[in-house]
């Protein structure tokens, strides 16, 4: 008894501490997460890679972003357009950001909820990465899906036996996002 | 004691049992020959004490005589003889004491003569008859005060009416109408004096004739009694608020000049007055520059004294005797006092303003010279006064008590100190700016910023100035800087903790933030040359050369270790002041280079405007660049090595270049000629026109990595220099592999030599305006014109570059405009006729030919300048295009990921999402884009939305 007296005794100011602590340290993360932000923004900005595009939203945070993906040549998803939404922790470029398709698609890699099983999205993610490494594997996953670990195992076992079909079920999923909103 | 007539109150007393009391005798002939008694003095109590021992010695021997009216044993038992004979005595006593309603003439007082006819007039002329003495005697003795009738009636009350009666009835009017002329000079001292004649009418007889009957207890309070009636009386008749305006006057213009104030503000005006003259006027003087000025302390000491000085001693003698007549008439005691103390409270003030205002040199001696001022001339006057005015009501002071106490003096020389602190407070911006000539201000600041509260004025009050003086637009970078870098060295000498520093550079630090040449000015200064700093300082005002100096000397103090607060041996040790936040620690970086660096939050700011700043001065030619060398080690202690790398690399380019360039020349046989070392960086080309052998090629060669991005003009170079170009890089290619050489056309300077028909020409230029002269040389020798179309599309340089070489050989009479735009070379100098005609100027008659060619040439010069200028706008220009075209990508990102945006969502986007800010205007940006729709790349849909093409 005397001794459980004690540890709150003893706890509460050292969780205190701990608590300014780890929210001192929280700011400078936001700080070095915007940063880091800012200048791969810039360098989206200065060398942009074709067919890829991404912004900050407006909410002003930079820790939200939305980017296009326009489908690559000689695929089933040729002269289509994607909106992504991607979500930075606040611990970026430590931790993935978390990606998800907002347009409807149809592909063995995506489920119909937009979610992506990509492996540098997951456990395979390093701080290397960034913004435009991400849209350049999404979108070369377009054209060379992983039919290996599919979300989507119709579309996978279409991608092999029935391209025709593949391809009409991909333009039939597809929605602008205008038309969406 | 003269003997009286014993029948004349005899007759008297008769024929006053038949009529009953009137004035008739009040001038009795008889009685006024007796002589005048208005000499008497009854002008104080004190004074009356001597009259008033022969009374008493008088009565004496009267009740002897006349035991019939005064011994009590025979009144107490027959009360109805005792009525007869009361009613009697006061009848007699009443006429005596009775005065006359007159009006009294003002205007006849304060001449002796008319005074005692005045005296006359109101029936104070008189001495008392036998009878009347007696009366007295008998009403005043101790057991008739009573009266046989039980009546409550003294003498001394009816008196006391008596007095109020007439005063009211006579005096009061007059006075009245005194008091509404406040402007009448000396009309205090005429109240006074009327005051004072009044007085004289109502308490002489009482004193000389009344009192000494009395006991000695009652004597004492029968005065009392009656003084404090007629000061009452004074004070109702003369309305507080008005006469207290007339004290105060009168005390401020005599207090001013026994003070020494007054010749302090006369001073000012009278400066330019001969030095002789000064001497022998200021024997007695209050002046804080005199003081300063003396050569000992015993002659301060006397300074402060005004023995001798007969206005001060004059001045003086009017105000106490003022002060004497007040406090018998019951002016004076507190309600003066307060008016006295509110005038010295005013005095001081005056003092400390009138004396030490501007006053800035150090060291400071005003704080000792205004204690000594209180001590030994505003506390002697108070004392002076103190002594007339403070008598308590009872009469004689205690002998131990003092009216000014030493207590007294120092708690206002705190007063002083402080309010010395106050308008130093108030002057501190100008002592800034005046830095460090003002450090005696400063000084004395340092005694005022004792305790918290004034601290915290003191900031609050100097934040304001500063708002309102130095951080607007109207100041110049350099400006603030400069009065930062003042308010630093001041301060830290103010408070060496650093705790007020902190608080008056915040708004000042902020400010400077908003300003976009901080960092350049601040760089420029750092990299400036000290050497020339004395002779720039005046005169130079867009650097800051101090702040060279500074880095150096910081250095040096740096050198001497300091270990800060953890120094357990540093005997100079204070606490932090009581205001300073409990996590207050002193910044490291409290001195003028650590708080100037410290402005942003970011070295990279500095290290890239240094960069720029470096990468200028190290392209140009020169033998060496110590001063580069050292002011960047001394940066590097505070920056740290890393921080400055780019910069390190950019002077070790330089410094290798001239050890590859002396390899890659010897390998390459481009050292031929050494007669002239021309040192250049890549991008020159050292030229002779005239043809002789292979011009020298020198070079500097830099890693593009680490020097900032240079704008620079691209152009063709002449032939001959692309050859020696392409031979220097390989020979540089072979010295160092995998590197490649860019020339950098622009940059570069070369020495021309002209070779004319009548003259020779050799002067360094830039390579741009070699190129364009070089074109000018013809293989044949034949004079060949160009136009600036043709050179421009020859040399493939824009043509406001060409222009503005052409002008610039215009401007050294090497070439001539024929038509418009075509030029030529003038191989030989015109004559003067021949110039005017050229130049197309018109002759200006007296002018000799040296003017005109120089006033032509001038001109010429103007105009080169003017289109370098335009030149470099121009490319300036298309660097802005460049960074518009930087936004666009950002804009184009934006509107892709984001939808259609308004202008007002793109701007506030822009302005977060790129890096540094966006500098554009809303209206600026709305041309833009609307440019971007005219190209087809934007459209606008609805509600004004700016929508990217597909």
């Amino acid at each position: 008894m005397d001794y459980a007296m004690e540890d709150t005794q003893n706890a509460a100011p050292e969780a205190r501490e701990s608590s300014k602590l780890s929210s001192g340290a929280q700011k400078n993360d936001t700080q070095s997460v915007t940063k880091r932000l800012q200048a791969e923004l810039m360098q989206l900005m200065l060398s942009p890679s074709p067919g890829t595009s991404a912004f900050p939203d407006a909410d002003g945070n930079l820790l939200s972003w939305t980017a296009t993906i326009t489908g690559p040549t000689e695929t089933p998803y040729e002269g289509l357009t994607f909106k992504l939404s991607f979500t930075f922790p606040n611990n970026y470029p430590y931790a993935p950001p978390t990606v998800l398709f907002k347009t409807p698609i149809y592909h063995p890699n995506f489920d119909f909820s937009g979610r992506i099983c990509l492996d540098i999205l997951g456990e395979k993610w390093s701080a290397v990465y960034n913004v435009q490494s991400v849209l350049l594997s999404l979108q070369s996953l377009l054209g060379e899906p992983n039919n290996a670990s599919p979300l989507n195992a119709q579309a996978a076992e279409l991608w092999d036996t029935d391209k025709e079909e593949f391809k009409r079920l991909v333009l039939a999923r597809h929605r602008d996002i205008e038309e969406i909103e | 004691m003269p003997p009286t007539d014993p029948i004349i109150p005899a007759r008297r007393r008769v024929f006053e049992s038949v009529f009953s009391p009137a004035s008739l005798e009040d001038f009795n002939t008889n009685r006024s020959a007796t002589g005048p008694t208005s000499s008497s003095p009854f002008s104080s109590k004190s004074s009356s004490s001597q009259p008033r021992a022969q009374y008493t010695g008088h009565r004496r021997s009267r009740s002897s005589t006349t035991s019939q009216l005064t011994d009590p044993a025979s009144t107490a038992h027959e009360p109805w003889h005792d009525q007869a004979t009361w009613d009697r005595a006061w009848r007699t006593a009443t006429r005596f004491l009775s005065v006359p309603d007159r009006e009294l003439d003002i205007g006849a007082l304060g001449q002796d003569i008319e005074e005692t006819r005045l005296l006359r007039h109101f029936n104070r002329h008189t001495r008392p008859s036998k009878d009347v003495t007696a009366a007295l005697a008998f009403l005043t003795a101790p057991l008739s005060q009573g009266g046989p009738d039980a009546a409550p009636r003294s003498i001394i009350d009816w008196y006391g009416y008596e007095i109020r009666r007439h005063f009211l009835k006579n005096f009061r009017g007059s006075l009245h109408a005194l008091l509404n002329h406040p402007e009448e000079d000396q009309l205090l001292q005429k109240i006074v004096h009327c005051l004072q004649f009044a007085r004289r009418i109502y308490f002489s007889p009482l004193v000389e004739y009344v009192l000494p009957l009395l006991s000695l207890g009652g004597e004492e309070r029968a005065f009392i009694k009656l003084r404090r009636g007629f000061h009452m009386m004074v004070a109702y008749a003369l309305p507080w608020p008005q006469f207290s305006v007339l004290l105060t006057r009168e005390f401020a213009r005599d207090s001013l000049t026994i003070l020494g104030i007054d010749t302090l503000t006369e001073e000012i005006f009278e400066d330019a007055l001969s030095v002789e003259n000064m001497e022998i006027d200021h024997q007695y003087s209050v002046s804080y520059q005199d003081w300063r000025d003396a050569p000992s302390d015993e002659f301060r000491l006397q300074m402060m004294s005004d023995e001798g000085e007969t206005r001060v001693t004059a001045a003086r003698e009017r105000l106490l005797t003022l002060l004497h007549g007040l406090q018998l008439v019951g002016l004076g005691g507190e309600k003066a006092q307060k008016v006295f103390a509110g005038v010295m409270n005013t005095m001081m003030s005056e003092f400390i303003r009138a004396a030490y205002t501007n006053q800035w040199e150090g060291p400071s001696l005003a704080s000792s010279h205004l204690r000594h001022w209180i001590e030994n001339v505003f506390a002697r006057l108070v004392v002076q006064v103190l002594s007339v005015i403070n008598v308590p009501e009872s009469g004689q002071k205690e002998p131990g008590q003092l009216d000014v106490n030493l207590n007294d003096v120092e708690k206002w020389q705190d007063i002083g100190i402080s309010r010395l602190g106050a308008l130093r407070t108030s002057e501190l911006f100008d002592v800034i700016v005046e830095w460090p000539a003002s450090s005696g201000a400063i000084e004395d600041l340092r005694q005022f910023i004792t305790y918290p509260a004034a601290r915290s004025h003191l900031t609050h009050s100097f934040v304001a100035t500063l708002n309102r003086r130095l951080l607007h637009p109207g100041a110049s970078t350099v400006e603030i800087l400069q009065v930062y870098i003042s308010i630093i060295r001041s301060f830290n000498l103010l408070d060496p903790k650093g705790v007020l520093l902190d608080r008056i550079a915040r708004p000042i630090r902020r400010y400077l933030r908003d300003r976009d040449d901080t960092v350049r000015v601040i760089v420029g200064g750092l990299l400036a040359d000290p050497t020339d700093a004395d002779a720039q300082a005046s005169s130079n005002g867009d650097k800051l050369v101090e702040l060279s100096a500074e880095l150096t000397k910081a250095h040096q103090n740096s050198l001497r270790g300091e270990k800060g607060e953890l120094d357990w041996d540093d005997m100079n040790w204070l606490p932090d002041p009581v205001d300073a936040a409990p996590d207050y620690r002193k910044s490291k970086t409290s001195d003028v280079i650590g708080s100037l660096i410290s402005l942003f939050e970011s070295k990279e700011m500095f290290v890239k405007e240094m960069q720029n700043m470096l990468a200028d001065r190290l392209l140009q030619k020169r033998a060496d660049y110590d001063q580069e060398m050292s002011v960047l080690e001394l940066l590097k202690l505070r920056f740290g090595d890393n921080a400055l790398q780019a910069c390190e690399v950019m002077l070790r380019d330089i410094f290798d270049s001239r050890r590859v360039d002396a390899v890659v020349r010897n390998d390459q046989g481009l050292a031929r000629e050494q007669s002239t070392v021309n040192p250049s960086t890549p991008a020159l080309g050292a030229k002779r026109p005239a043809g002789r052998d292979i011009p020298d090629l020198h070079a500097k060669i830099l890693s593009h990595f680490f020097w900032p991005e240079i704008q620079e003009q691209e152009f063709r170079v002449p032939g001959d220099i692309v050859q020696l170009q392409q031979r220097y890089a390989a020979g540089f290619g072979s010295l160092k592999q995998s590197r490649k050489l860019t020339w950098l056309n622009g940059l570069g300077q070369v020495t021309v030599e002209l070779d004319l028909e009548d003259r020779v020409f050799v002067n360094e230029v830039t390579t741009w305006q070699a190129t364009v002269i070089y074109a000018f040389q013809s293989p044949s020798g034949d004079s060949i014109s160009l136009t600036i179309d043709d050179l421009t599309s020859q040399l493939s340089m824009s043509p406001s570059l060409v222009r503005s070489a052409c002008l610039f050989w215009v401007s050294k009479r090497i070439l001539i405009e024929g038509p418009r735009d075509t030029y030529r070379v003038l191989e030989v100098l015109p004559n003067e006729g021949d110039e005017t005609a050229a130049s197309g100027s018109a002759d200006i008659p007296g002018t000799d030919e040296d003017g005109a060619t120089s006033a032509d040439a001038a001109q010429a010069a103007a105009a080169a300048d003017a289109a370098a200028a335009a030149a470099a706008k121009e490319s300036a220009e298309a660097a802005a295009m460049e960074k518009m075209n930087l936004y666009w990508q950002f804009i184009v990102g934006m509107l892709t990921n984001q939808g259609a945006m308004p202008l007002q969502r793109i701007v506030m986007m822009l302005k977060i999402a790129v890096p540094g800010g966006f500098p554009f205007s809303n209206e600026e940006l709305r041309e833009f884009l609307a440019g971007m729709v005219s190209r087809g790349k934007l459209e606008i849909v609805s509600g004004g939305s700016y929508k990217i093409v597909q």
